[in-house]
């Protein structure tokens, strides 16, 4: 029972990461994904492990509910909602997606609207009963749900609910006594916090994906249990953490985003390892690219994540900017003449022009080849040989028309894209507050590690990491996730007439209830609580998160919290308002029960200076410029290699530049400099 | 667009009377571009003539 | 030009503007800023040309220009120093309205001047007759609250105090409007930082040349897709119903878009006088709209900088309901009239452009607006509160349901934090059925929103649109559903209109109504006019409205010969 393993099932290949506590080894391998049914590739990279039983856990990133919410198949549903406001998923927030589109259509929830019903009841701002609740109301709308033979499940949001669930959960219990077996999602056990429309989306979407993602994970779990490991399986949630497969059943929406937080959770891991204490991901793929960070040994953790433009689902996540950027990216010339790159890709099928899979258009990954970044004869190891003409002629036609000689084409392609996705940089950082130079810059995925010293560079990022694993980074962090529950909820309160008492209730109920989930799920040991409280001057709408030690609240902790609120405000927008008003919005419990975390191998020591295995000729802006190739196998630790340097691996290539250097430490990991 | 001598305040306000931009006293550039026909300030020459091939074409335009 | 470099300061300096944005959002007060977004960042050059702008309000967008070229001509360069930052809202200065407030701050690099960073934002309160800044019957600028000509609120990076207390004495929310002022400052020193480092990054002589490069390329996509238009002259005509001071009179608009080659000029000669009342546009309003129709009908992708207005020339005649003259009033021209002259000049296309174009949308914001002492905190509070409309039918898709007319992209305030922060509650928010104009493509939905007034006295004033002319439809479409507000007085069952209760020349724009403890009021949204005609409409489209509830089975058979019991 000492090896863990951390499975990620992607699109197109399922990645697996095994370690073995015993020998400290870690071996890792991928095989196709069965898109009809993920638990096949699955257990066809379990093959690979003689005995099962020395599997004490095994950590499944899965794309299931990403899946349905994205090609909208999620169950038909109900919606229950206050009289007067059905409407309320409808109208959203009236806004639009972009100026000056004409064309735009609105986005629809993923309820239909025939399929929209209101009950009698209303609570006050205050949590007042303003009208009772009707529940013969409610047994005549079960009455005709039954009738309609239809509906799979029930999503229920009243207003004001986060104040005081009492409605929401009559309601559910009259559903259940009525429609036994019917799951029902209420707004206050889904995201107890304020603002209807966005709260209401999220519970619309977990009752959307219960039927699908629970038959899902059933499948699984019994396929799982005929080999005997099916207890010893954690499904990956959207904050980092794990869950049973039953827990994931009945809480689906927390698996929206599951793969992708495998390579925040390991940066994490990292950052912990090499003690880089700031660390921004750039986690780069065939068709898009996701950027996070790692701060002070947190990830950011968001609540404004959106299906399509317009529909939120605002339960934590981890905070990951993902654009429509890639190696597969298509370079197009626009009707004024601008060379562009994207958002159009070649993915997979046709693929870019090297791949030789009746792709013709030039992609990023072409243009790297063109400037002899990525060597034809030996992507992927070897395992695809691509073919450089193909990729001249794609790049050839892109220079034509730019009166441009390809490799200066081929070296706009690269600088454009990467400026796409210095967006995505800026995004994580600039917009936060976070100073790009206090940073080091992560790359990962097949296509990132190519992109890190250009990226360093317009960025104004001083150091860069390539880990070990970089094409399997999130199944890696799969074998170091914690155990983690965030419990949040809207208590509004104001610093002049601030409620001690009821604050320390509310705190007491959402600390305890994360722990309580956590061993649930079979966490005993090594649980940590983690609070904080949103808060603003009274009048914004936006908040400042800071933390809070405790359950209680006493005078002194207050009059702290709101000194560190004048503080805060001042370093992350430049200004503060001393004596102002401060309102409390959210406050959040995080319980995290810490896992073992591995011990890494270490690599042996450099018995002397690298040697390159060849050389080749590479484009940088100076210029082509004779480039020595190293194998990444071949370095050790404390190498040094100064730039420019062409070092490849299986499943990617690191380039350095001229004037940057790169040390490898005792994991292997790679440190760019500038 | 006249101002006040200690330019506190504006005194007058000016605009051309075919397209209504605002016609500064004391800006070089509007001054260089300024014409005054018929009575009226106009900022610039194709004003007056948008404003004469206007009354051309609206007085041929057959009543409806 | 080169690409590589001008496509990657192109983006770079949206980002910055984006960034600015954010900082707007999270640190402002009021629901207009932080809620509905209703604001505007961008960057200009030397000339206040805007070379870069985010995406937050179109109205403000198009008059962005005029205004920062206003103040220039008013406080010449060689008085701007390091570190000023520099105020102004006045609607005959190249402003939108009161309640547009215009700040911008001069970038210097090595001493040298070199551009601006510029933000538009709604102060909700602004002084003046009615509490929110929207009084429906001014008469004159000086009821429409306080008018800031060009001045310095900082200078040389410190507070101008004197300015700063002229400003918060004459609003009746000075504590809110402290930070409002104070956010907008942020974005203003957030995006002339971020410039400078651009400036410092790539050098003067790159960065000048290629911003220049960049307008000229966004003129020459703009002139392109001016040219595939046909020449002609293209008129079209709407009527603005009263102007809340004389119930009888309305106003019609007169719009002739000249096609001419890659130029366009649109001229808004022949519309009507001005009004006595606050419906008048300003020339910053009738330029930014003309600019909006134009950015609508053309490629999204064009970067959006003055380049791209440089072949559209506007004529907008002094002293009409299109440019205003000192001291008429102009506070409803920016929200109401600007969406109606955008209306027109694509009903002026559509027969050329039927692709590009949509049938009239409800064009109103509503402009609900309200203020009162708070029974409970004794705090005064004060309230600019927007609706949805329904979009026009288009001739490839329906129009959208309840959503933000053209010249904003505002969000609606959600009923929890409306009902936290103010005396009301909101008793229903719900489509008004068959208000959209039926059409092959039918338009799209209003909505009614109903309130029950919790405070002794709330003084409340509106200005919205299109109670008496309903949206027009395209191509044989038919029309939308006409707005309403009513009021139903403590103890009394019948819903009455504004003149009928309180005496008011006008349902859609008065002020100061005392609203008391238990009455309720019902904002009732247009919706918008249909695209072709109706019997081309699918039978499935037809009958999935019925059953979604979109369109009563009554009407469905009116209008599409609809059948309940058979297909």
């Amino acid at each position: 029972m000492t090896r863990i393993l951390g499975v990620d099932i992607g699109g197109t290949f399922t990645d697996f990461v095994s370690y073995d506590a015993e020998t400290g080894s870690i071996e890792t391998w991928k095989n196709l994904t069965t898109p009809s049914e993920p638990i096949e590739g699955v257990l066809e990279g379990l093959r690979r492990i003689a005995d099962l039983g020395e599997i004490g856990k095994i950590r499944l990133g899965t794309t299931i509910a990403t899946n349905a919410l994205l090609t909208r198949k999620g169950a038909k549903i109900a919606y229950v909602t206050t009289e007067g406001f059905r409407d309320v998923l409808f109208i959203q927030r009236a806004n639009r997606r972009s100026h000056y589109d004409i064309g735009w259509i609105k986005p629809r929830p993923l309820v239909s609207r025939a399929d929209c019903h209101e009950i009698p009841e209303r609570l006050s701002a205050k949590g007042e009963t303003v009208t009772p609740l009707d529940e013969a109301a409610v047994r005549a709308l079960a009455e005709r749900i039954r009738a309609d033979g239809t509906i799979e499940a029930v999503a229920v949001c009243t207003l004001f609910s986060y104040i005081d669930p009492r409605h929401e959960a009559r309601i559910r219990d009259i559903l259940a006594e009525e429609l036994p077996g019917l799951p029902v999602s209420t707004s206050y056990e889904v995201l107890p916090k304020w603002k209807e429309y966005e709260r209401a989306s999220t519970t619309v979407a977990d009752a959307y994906l219960k039927p699908v993602v629970s038959d899902n994970l059933r499948r699984m779990k019994a396929r799982l249990d005929a080999l005997g490991v099916g207890a010893r399986v954690g499904v990956i949630k959207s904050n980092g953490g794990e869950a049973t497969l039953d827990g994931a059943a009945e809480s689906p929406v927390q698996m929206t985003l599951s793969g992708p937080t495998g390579a925040v959770v390991a940066t994490r891991a990292l950052s912990e390892i090499t003690g880089i204490r700031r660390l921004v991901t750039f986690d780069m793929g065939g068709t898009s690219t996701d950027c996070s960070t790692v701060v002070d040994g947190a990830e950011h953790v968001t609540t404004d994540f959106e299906i399509e433009w317009g529909v939120p689902i605002q339960i934590p996540m981890i905070d990951i900017h993902t654009i429509g950027a890639g190696g597969g990216s298509i370079a197009w010339i626009d009707k004024g003449g601008m060379l562009r790159m994207g958002p159009q890709s070649a993915g997979a099928d046709p693929g870019p022009a090297c791949c030789g899979l009746g792709g013709t258009e030039a992609t990023v990954t072409d243009a790297n080849v063109v400037l002899g970044r990525i060597d034809p004869a030996n992507f992927l190891g070897g395992a695809m040989a691509l073919d450089a003409e193909a990729a001249a002629r794609a790049v050839a036609a892109v220079a034509g028309p730019l009166g441009m000689e390809p490799d200066a084409a081929a070296l706009a392609m690269v600088q454009i894209a990467n400026n796409n996705m210095l967006g995505a940089l800026r995004a994580v950082l600039l917009q936060r507050g976070l100073d790009p130079r206090d940073f080091t810059l992560l790359a990962s995925g097949g296509a990132g590690p190519v992109h890190l010293a250009d990226l360093m560079e317009i960025a104004g990022i001083p150091a860069g990491l390539v880990p070990n694993h970089p094409g399997q980074f999130s199944a890696f962090g799969f074998i170091m996730t914690d155990g983690r529950v965030d419990r949040h909820r809207t208590v509004q309160q104001i610093s002049k007439f601030f409620d001690a008492a009821r604050a320390t209730e509310a705190m007491t109920e959402l600390s305890r209830g994360a722990a309580a989930e956590l061993l649930a799920q079979g966490y005993s040991d090594r649980i940590a609580i983690h609070r904080s409280i949103e808060a603003r001057y009274l009048g914004q709408n936006h908040e400042l998160e800071l933390s809070y030690p405790s359950d209680a609240f006493d005078e002194a902790s207050v009059a702290d919290l709101w000194a560190r609120f004048h503080v805060e405000h001042e370093a992350r927008f430049g200004f503060s308002i001393p004596g102002e008003t401060i309102e409390t919005v959210n406050l959040k419990a995080v319980a995290v029960a810490v896992s073992k975390k591995p011990a890494l191998p270490l690599l042996p020591e450099a018995a002397g200076p690298a040697a390159p295995r060849g050389r080749r000729r590479v484009r940088f802006e100076e210029g082509w410029i004779d480039t020595p190739v190293h194998d990444r196998a071949a370095l050790r630790a404390g190498h040094v290699l100064t730039g420019p340097a062409v070092i490849e691996e299986d499943a990617s290539v690191t380039l350095l530049k001229p004037g940057q250097t790169l040390s490898v430490d005792r994991f292997g990991h790679l440190h760019v400099k500038s | 667009m006249k101002f006040s001598g200690n330019r506190f305040y504006i005194e007058s306000y000016t605009k051309c009377a075919n397209c209504g931009t605002l016609v500064y006293d004391d800006s070089p550039e509007d001054k260089a571009r300024k014409v005054v026909a018929d009575g009226a300030t106009y900022c610039s020459q194709w004003c007056v003539d948008w404003a004469h091939e206007r009354e051309a074409r609206r007085a041929a335009a057959p009543k409806t | 030009m080169d690409f590589v470099t001008m496509n990657i300061l192109e983006s770079t300096m949206v980002s910055i503007c984006r960034e600015m944005g954010i900082t707007l959002m999270k640190t402002s007060y009021s629901t207009i800023f932080n809620e509905a977004l209703d604001f505007t960042c961008g960057l200009a050059d030397l000339n206040g040309d805007m070379i870069a702008v985010a995406d937050y309000c179109p109205a403000q967008i198009g008059g962005m220009p005029l205004l920062v070229k206003s103040c220039l001509k008013e406080i010449p360069a060689s008085e701007l120093e390091d570190g000023d930052v520099i105020l102004h809202n006045d609607p005959y200065r190249g402003g939108l309205h009161t309640p547009e407030h215009t700040f911008f701050k001069p970038i210097f690099v090595s001493g040298e001047l070199v551009g601006y960073a510029v933000a538009i934002g709604h102060i909700a309160e602004v002084g003046g007759m009615a509490p929110g800044g929207f009084c429906g019957e001014a008469t004159e600028i000086f009821q429409e609250g306080l008018r800031v000509p060009p001045v310095k609120i900082k200078k040389r990076g410190e507070d101008n105090i004197e300015v700063w207390k002229l400003l918060l004495a004459n609003v009746r929310t000075p504590r809110v409007n402290y930070g409002d002022l104070r956010a907008l400052i942020a974005a203003v020193d957030l995006g002339e930082k971020g410039m400078r480092g651009v400036y410092e990054k790539y050098g003067l002589e790159t960065v000048r040349r290629n911003v220049s490069d960049l307008l000229l390329y966004s003129e020459r996509r703009m002139r392109a897709e001016i040219e595939a238009l046909p020449d002609g002259i293209y008129p079209f005509s709407d009527i603005i119903e009263s102007d809340g001071i004389d119930a009888e009179r309305h106003y019609p608009i007169e719009v002739e878009v000249h096609v001419r080659g890659g130029e366009i000029v649109v001229d808004y000669t022949g519309s009507a006088p001005q009004a006595a009342g606050p419906i008048n546009a300003t020339l910053g309003v009738a330029t930014s709209a003309a600019y909006n129709a134009v950015l609508h009908m053309t490629d999204a992708s064009i970067p959006r900088n003055s380049g791209c207005f440089r072949p559209i020339r506007v004529v907008a005649p002094p002293g009409t309901i299109v440019n205003v003259d000192f001291p008429a009033p102009s506070v409803g021209g920016n929200t109401e009239t600007h969406p109606r002259l955008v209306g027109a000049i694509l009903g002026a296309m559509a027969p050329v452009a039927p692709d590009r174009v949509m049938a009239a949308e409800g064009a109103t914001h509503c402009n609900f607006v309200f203020g009162g002492v708070d029974a409970e905190t004794q705090e005064f509070f004060a309230c600019y509160d927007l609706e949805g409309v329904g979009w026009g039918g288009r001739s490839f898709a329906d129009g959208n349901d309840g959503v933000d007319s053209i010249n904003g992209n505002c969000r609606i305030t959600p009923v929890e934090v409306y009902e936290t922060r103010f005396p009301w509650r909101i008793e229903s928010l719900a489509f008004n059925v068959d208000s959209g104009g039926a059409g092959a493509h039918r338009g799209g939905l209003g909505y009614t929103k109903q309130m029950l007034c919790l405070n002794d006295v709330i003084v409340c004033s509106q200005m919205t649109d299109r109670h008496l002319f309903a949206p027009w439809g395209l191509a044989g479409g038919g029309e939308g559903g006409c707005g309403a507000t009513l009021v139903q007085n403590a103890g009394r069952d019948d819903w009455r209109t504004m003149p009928e209760v309180y005496g008011k020349a006008s349902t859609s724009r008065y002020s100061n109504v005392a609203i008391k403890r238990g009455d309720r009021v019902r904002l009732v949204t247009p919706g918008g006019g249909g695209y072709g005609d109706p019997a081309e409409r699918s039978p499935e489209a037809v009958a999935r409205d019925v059953r979604e509830g979109y369109v009563s089975a009554a009407a469905a058979q009116r209008h599409y010969g609809y059948d309940e019991g058979g297909k």
